[in-house]
């Protein structure tokens, strides 16, 4: 009899965890997803799984890329901000950074980045090591702030509609790796998605 | 014994003072609009919370509180690209027993377009153009699901920001420019001064009010706004600008057209005008056959009848969800000037029909331009 109510209760409380899917909102209230993974409160915006997914193929294809692969030395990259032309706001410094840190793991020291967006506090504390304020002034030779050998930066275009039949969003898009010098593109990649969803009749 | 008597009249008086009523002191309210509006957020039910909080971000907008309106236009609106899911609200909400107002509340398209359009002005002042730019085009998409197509997509100020800020970016604005252009009806709008660097949003009135119409209440009909406003004049640094109006409110409201829900109010109302009916028909004439004999069994099988039909036209709530965001103005007005660097002071009329000025309204603005981006800033004339 002992063993009969503990078989229940076991398969009870098997059946209850068996039953709550992480994936579903009426799961636990906090689910952690693969940054990869689409979540339950997918739309059709940029999105987590769109970055990452992004971001890992443009890294694959600049480190591919002839220039990089067949480089002397270590070629300087400048990151520009993405031109947003969806209807999506973003945080435009998020996909860049997230190909730099890719790039950085599976370059094996192939690419030199430079922190440019930090070029003010960068002068304040030369200029500080120069005016002898901090120590280290005796090593700075003149100018040493690296210019760029490529810059990399990209373009989002989207083509948005929307209807009673529902909405739909697709976004284009591409990455460039320019040589400052000449203004050649030396390296091009571009990644589409298309989404559609609608919204429930009570809010249609 | 007089021990015992003073001992137990102290124990009913102190258990008498340990009965005495809580009385909680007086509610303080502050002066901060904003902050009082905090508190109604927090007392409204959970689906009108999103509602007080578009009412309470424009208020901090207006009075210049762009991290609070920030912060509570981010959390009333859903993201850019968010589809608007069924959840347990909406279901009631389509069920025969509840009202359409049990749902959580994301607007209409013309308040969906407008809580976009002051996201956007919030991006512009954070020195974000382009996401300013994103927000005007998704308050655009917002009113492609007007009924008519001649009535899609067509706000002129959003379309006029869209290829303005384009232009500012070194792109093509030309083609938002000429729709906007097309939707402006004979309002001439100025070209682009892709130097401009301060950044006037104007609005004015007050903006339409959702009614309740149709048999029983199922269908949703807009109270216009008002405004005495025609245009708008902007003088400082020694530059005049006159702008003209650029959008109606109660004209997005009422071009929207008929919605994908009021299908399914109609459904409604239809049960609830037939279960009136049935109870009118069946309970009037059944007490009369119950009177008599020979006709009492028919006579209660039709009062039965007749109770459910009215049992079921009582019960069913065909009513269309009437919450408003209700202090939208009624007009929408824009400028952009070329200011130097530094302060300004900036005195903005409202203009009437006949192009006078309204004394109680003018408003002066202090401008504080900078040289690494737009000053942006939002005018009422309430």
């Amino acid at each position: 009899m002992k063993n009969a109510s503990t078989a229940i209760v076991a398969t009870a409380l098997l059946g209850f965890v068996a039953c709550t899917n992480v994936n579903s909102p009426n799961g636990p209230s906090v689910t952690e997803l693969r940054p990869d993974e689409r979540g339950f409160v997918a739309g059709l915006g940029i999105e987590s799984q769109d970055l990452v997914t992004i971001s890992d193929k443009m890294a694959r294809g600049i480190l591919g890329a002839e220039p990089i692969a067949n480089a002397q030395g270590k070629p300087v990259i400048v990151l520009e901000p993405i031109n947003n032309e969806t209807r999506f706001p973003i945080d435009k410094d998020i996909f860049l950074t997230r190909i730099r840190v890719s790039l950085s793991g599976n370059a094996n020291g192939k690419i030199q980045f430079v922190a440019r967006e930090h070029i003010d506090k960068l002068e304040a504390e030369r200029d500080r090591k120069l005016a002898g304020q901090v120590t280290g002034g005796e090593k700075v030779k003149g100018n040493e702030f690296r210019g760029a050998d490529f810059i990399l930066t990209g373009t989002f275009k989207a083509i948005s509609s929307r209807g009673n039949a529902g909405a739909s969003d697709y976004v284009l898009y591409t990455f460039q790796l320019i040589d400052p010098d000449n203004s050649d593109i030396i390296w091009e990649g571009f990644h589409e998605i298309k989404k559609q969803g609608r919204d429930d009749v009570t809010y249609r | 014994m007089k021990f015992a008597t003073a001992s137990l009249q102290l124990l009913v008086l102190w258990m008498t003072a340990c009965q005495a009523p809580d009385i909680p002191p007086a509610r303080e309210y502050s002066d901060d609009l904003v902050e009082e509006g905090k508190r109604l957020i927090a007392q409204a039910p959970r689906q009108d919370k999103n509602l007080w909080r578009l009412r309470v971000g424009l208020i901090a907008l207006k009075q210049n509180q762009p991290a609070e309106a920030k912060a509570l236009f981010d959390a009333a609106m859903p993201s850019a690209g968010q589809i608007l899911q069924a959840d347990a609200s909406t279901r009631m909400a389509q069920s025969l027993f509840a009202p359409e107002n049990v749902k959580g509340f994301h607007g209409e398209p013309y308040e969906r377009a407008m809580g976009w359009f002051y996201r956007g002005l919030l991006y512009w002042i954070d020195g974000e153009p382009d996401n300013a730019r994103a927000c005007f085009r998704t308050a655009q998409l917002m009113d492609a699901l007007a009924e008519k197509q001649q009535y899609r997509a067509d706000w002129v100020l959003l379309d006029y920001l869209d290829g303005f800020i384009s232009t500012k970016l070194g792109q093509d604005g030309s083609t938002a420019l000429e729709r906007a252009r097309t939707h402006a009806d004979g309002t001439v709008l100025p070209d682009y001064n892709s130097k401009a660097n301060t950044i006037l949003f104007l609005q004015t009135g007050f903006g339409p009010v959702k009614k309740s119409g149709g048999d029983v209440g199922e269908a949703l009909v807009y109270d216009g706004g008002h405004s005495d406003v025609a245009r708008v004049r902007v003088t400082v640094a020694g530059q005049t600008v006159e702008a003209p109006i650029y959008d109606n409110l109660t004209t997005q409201a009422s071009t929207r057209g008929s919605r994908a829900m009021d299908l399914v109010l109609a459904r409604k109302a239809n049960v609830k005008k037939i279960g009136d009916t049935v109870g009118d028909v069946g309970t009037v004439p059944g007490v009369v056959l119950v009177e008599h004999d020979e006709t009492r069994d028919a006579g209660l099988a039709l009062l039965g009848v007749g109770l459910v039909g009215k049992f079921i036209g009582n019960s069913v709530e065909p009513r269309a969800d009437t919450r408003t965001w209700n202090n939208l103005p009624q007009h929408l007005s824009f400028a952009a000037l070329q200011l130097p660097v530094g302060e300004h002071t900036a005195t903005v009329e409202f203009l009437n029909a006949s192009g006078a000025a309204l004394p109680d309204r003018q408003k002066s603005v202090l401008l504080t331009v900078q040289a690494d981006r737009d000053t942006v800033v939002l005018v009422a004339d309430r």
